[in-house]
């Protein structure tokens, strides 16, 4: 798509921002239109990064379930983190990573709160890559405008 | 807006039998909370040979909001605290019956002329006075903490638990639930920080304290002189643990200027010693670092919420989609900070 689609939302936003908003009454919508222009910026953020960084947490979601599989105790929860580790993505469409994503980081939940109540080394182990995971996953998903 | 204004006035007419020529002008909607709709308007009427005005607020639920909370409590702390060392506008009617404005709504005074924006408040000139605001805003906090419910009124009309212990059980499970129904994809770090706080509660306070319950930069009027003149959105206010106060006020989550300084105003540190010294109650650190975690776990909540109703489209304020995208990442990142799992 030309224009590129970030060259697109960011004269969008800019035109919105500096142009539009502006000369918009009353104050309550001339804000709704200076934040609708920083949404667009965020979108921008985010349609570049889209679906590496969900291909990204996917794969490295698979690969900690592929290693904590065979130590987990608990045979449907074994059974569901070596099918989870085995798959691979049915589409590279934004909407099919995000989904596999949600199921993903939805077992991931399960699997944490099951070594939380392991006092096994090999529990610890899992729960420190949950963590390491964890906190990648939060880059992955940082904007630049944020707080912190 | 005339259709609003007719409403309006008809409404001030019906409250006020005494009163002629009863007319609301100028109203306008303003950002004031994402809770409720916000309007300022102008109430012009004669009281015998008297012609008055008065500036006032409309307060009006929305079908749908970031929090879905009770106006008769935001009303009542808004009457107990009128007139004591802690500023609020004077709250004047509560309507409960939808016939007047097709939603419930109260009224309040207009403290107009001053500032209320975060992003103002940590630039010139306003930023010339952060510590005098920082000074005012945790003693206020500390007057809000040290109240005592049963003489201001409250009790009954704010929710609460029935118990100090219960404190925080109360509102972890409320949040929770909120989290549980409203969210669009699984929340892993804040799951995580559920868990721990379940795992270890903290001390209960000795007795039940007015909690405002949104005490941050961006829910007070300022002057230019960076004195506090107003405090707002009470739309959270319970009886609880006078420490979830202190902790979401100080949350990461409202450092403004990316420095650091809690609430774009101060140190951490400095500001837990203006709300110990107003309070005269201690700021336990291991208490407070359960309260400063479960803020994170309900400003996940708030952010996910508003992003919820946007997506189902009963309401499509942009300020839910936008508070969604922006801080829901670094509630996260907030809440891995206070498990020490950031680094």
């Amino acid at each position: 798509m030309k224009p590129e689609i970030g060259k697109l939302l960011e004269i969008v936003a800019g035109k919105l921002l500096f142009e539009v908003a502006p000369g918009v009454q009353p104050a309550y919508r001339q804000q709704s239109v200076g934040l609708t222009a920083m949404l667009l910026g965020m979108v921008r953020e985010e349609c570049d990064r889209a679906a590496a960084r969900r291909v990204e947490e996917n794969t490295a979601l698979r690969a900690l379930f592929g290693r904590a599989a065979p130590r987990v105790t608990e045979p449907e929860l074994r059974r569901r983190l070596e099918a989870a580790a085995a798959a691979s993505e049915p589409s590279l469409l934004v909407s099919a990573l995000e989904k596999s994503n949600d199921a993903l980081r939805a077992l991931l939940i399960e699997l944490h709160a099951h070594v939380e109540g392991e006092s096994a080394a090999w529990a610890r182990g899992v729960d420190d890559e949950i963590w390491k995971e964890l906190r990648t996953s939060t880059e992955r998903r940082r904007f630049s405008l944020a707080p912190f | 807006m005339q259709d609003l204004a007719a409403r309006i006035s008809a409404y001030a007419a019906h409250k006020l039998p005494h009163a002629r020529d009863v007319v609301a002008s100028d109203v306008d909607r303003i950002h004031g909370g994402a809770s409720r709709e916000t309007y300022r308007f102008k109430l012009r009427f004669r009281e015998g040979e008297r012609e008055l005005e008065r500036r006032l607020i409309l307060r009006r639920d929305p079908p749908g909001s970031l929090i879905e909370t009770d106006r008769a409590a935001e009303f009542a702390a808004y009457r107990a605290f009128h007139g004591t060392a802690v500023p609020v506008p004077e709250a004047v009617w509560l309507e409960s019956d939808a016939k007047w404005l097709d939603h419930p709504f109260f009224v309040m005074e207009e403290l107009s002329g001053f500032e209320a924006s975060p992003q103002a408040i940590i630039a010139p000139p306003y930023s010339a006075f952060a510590e005098r605001t920082a000074r005012e805003k945790w003693t206020i906090l500390g007057a809000i903490a040290s109240a005592d419910p049963d003489k201001l009124g409250v009790v009954g009309l704010l929710p609460g638990p029935a118990q100090p212990a219960d404190a925080w059980r109360r509102e972890l499970d409320h949040w929770t639930r909120v989290i549980d129904e409203d969210e669009l994809a699984p929340q892993p770090i804040i799951r995580a920080a559920i868990r721990r706080l379940r795992r270890a509660p903290p001390p209960p306070p000795k007795r039940l304290h007015v909690v405002h319950g949104d005490y941050r930069t961006g829910n007070f009027l300022y002057d230019k002189e960076g004195g506090i003149r107003g405090i707002l959105d009470w739309e959270m206010a319970h009886l609880g643990d006078p420490l979830e106060d202190l902790a979401w006020s100080i949350n990461r989550i409202w450092c403004w200027a990316r420095d650091g300084r809690v609430g774009g105003l101060t140190s951490k540190e400095n500001a837990i010693r203006l709300w110990e010294t107003a309070s005269g109650l201690r700021a336990d650190p291991e208490a407070l670092r359960w309260w400063e975690l479960f803020s994170s776990v309900k400003g996940l909540a708030i952010w996910i919420s508003g992003g919820h109703e946007y997506q189902e489209g009963s309401n499509k304020d942009p300020v839910l989609a936008f508070s969604s995208i922006w801080l829901t990442n670094a509630q996260d990142r907030c809440a891995l900070e206070t498990m020490g799992k950031l680094s």
